[in-house]
């Protein structure tokens, strides 16, 4: 499901920001193959690893063909985030044990703090050079002309990793959206809204009839 | 207030708008006529409304089914002091057939469904797909333009607040 088929969950956001009046097809190109997804290498750490990448298949990353990703003046494009992790208990009983191994092989009570840390960097290496990541792409369309651009994510954390990505990409903020913005254009009307106090909600109070209420 | 910083987003307006969406399309029969160019739609309540705490953000009731504002339970809720959160609504503007969830203060579209227009992808899949999100989106404005005109004027405390309240009491029922 997304913005390409099934049900649509979108944030939107308005773009502020200067756009090239020229040429601007092959400066946002560049711009997204700039930070575009790079594969890291199979020693990966914990960190997160992301990047732009085309929404059709997410291993597509050269934004190569227009065709792919521009359609008229709306742009698709999604952010892949990668990232590993361990099994935490699993990690730490399996340290526990080699902990205990090396104590045993020198005859002392117990590893010293150092060498605990030394097993824990090899383990940790060496299972996740053998863990694949676990991998989330979360599409957005741009439409340019008109300065809107909506994520298929209502998450918070995910629409402030995109807004920074977005801005490093392309220079240019992404505002988020306020209903307000219907009545733009309408200066009078806004700030009568935004002064417009809540209104009563005690709408029935504690003489409700609930029984003229149909279930 | 600079362009970067954006409008506020108010919780108590987007909740007074789901109410008066939901009032609206009962006493309406569901149908909206909205100032062109939006034009004709119906608008009806879906499977789905769901209540908060004016003072909290997370959900305390929800109701889903069949019709659920019509249910006992939903009107129960307004009138024991909650306010929406979520809101599923079906939308129809000609032929076109949509439904979505307007969800929280800044009114996200959620499991936005969009009549099937283009079975093919490419292309043609794509600007059809941007043109029906734009043609919700557009609606919900034309809703909302209506709601605001109401709201900041009197007619909101003279007219809609006591029909509000009589539709919560189920006075013309009673009538």
């Amino acid at each position: 499901m997304g913005i390409l088929g099934g049900a649509m969950t979108v944030a939107r956001f308005r773009v502020e920001g200067q756009q090239p009046e020229e040429g601007w097809r092959d400066k946002y190109r560049a711009q997204l193959q700039d930070l575009a997804f790079k594969e890291p290498p199979v020693e990966q750490g914990l960190e997160e690893v992301e990047g732009w990448v085309e929404v059709h298949n997410l291993l597509d990353t050269t934004f190569e063909d227009f065709n792919r990703w521009l359609y008229q003046d709306v742009a698709l494009f999604a952010l892949r985030v990668d990232k590993k992790r361990l099994p935490a208990k699993l990690f730490k009983a399996t340290l526990d044990k080699k902990c205990e191994a090396w104590a045993a092989e020198r005859e002392v009570e117990r590893c010293p703090g150092s060498v605990r840390a030394e097993l824990k960097d090899s383990l940790q290496a060496a299972w996740l050079a053998r863990t694949l990541p676990s991998v989330g792409v979360t599409e957005a369309a741009w439409n340019i002309p008109e300065g809107y651009c909506i994520l298929h994510s209502l998450s918070e954390g995910m629409a402030d990793r995109f807004r920074k990505r977005f801005y490093r990409t392309f220079g240019m903020t992404l505002v988020p959206w306020s209903p307000l913005e219907y009545v733009q254009g309408d200066p009078g009307r806004i700030d009568a809204l935004v002064a417009c106090a809540p209104s009563p909600v005690q709408l029935g109070g504690t003489d409700v009839r609930l029984s003229q209420g149909r279930s | 207030m600079s362009a970067e910083d954006g409008l506020p987003v108010l919780p108590h307006l987007a909740s007074e708008f789901y109410t008066w969406l939901w009032w609206s399309s009962e006493t309406r029969g569901s149908h909206f006529s909205l100032a062109p160019p939006v034009g004709d739609i119906d608008l009806w309540v879906d499977a789905r409304l769901a209540f908060r705490n004016p003072d909290d953000t997370k959900l305390t009731a929800v109701m889903t089914g069949d019709n659920p504002g019509a249910t006992l339970e939903a009107k129960a809720a307004l009138a024991g002091g909650k306010v929406l959160q979520e809101l599923r609504l079906g939308l129809r503007r000609d032929d076109r057939e949509y439904q979505f969830t307007l969800k929280g203060p800044a009114m996200h579209l959620q499991g936005l469904k969009l009549p099937q227009v283009v079975d093919q992808g490419g292309a043609e899949l794509v600007f059809e797909r941007m043109h029906l999100y734009d043609e919700a989106v557009f609606v919900v404005q034309g809703l909302f333009r209506q709601f605001s005109e109401v709201r900041t004027t009197e007619a909101w405390s003279d007219d809609v607040l006591p029909a509000l309240h009589d539709w919560v009491l189920g006075v013309d029922e009673e009538a």
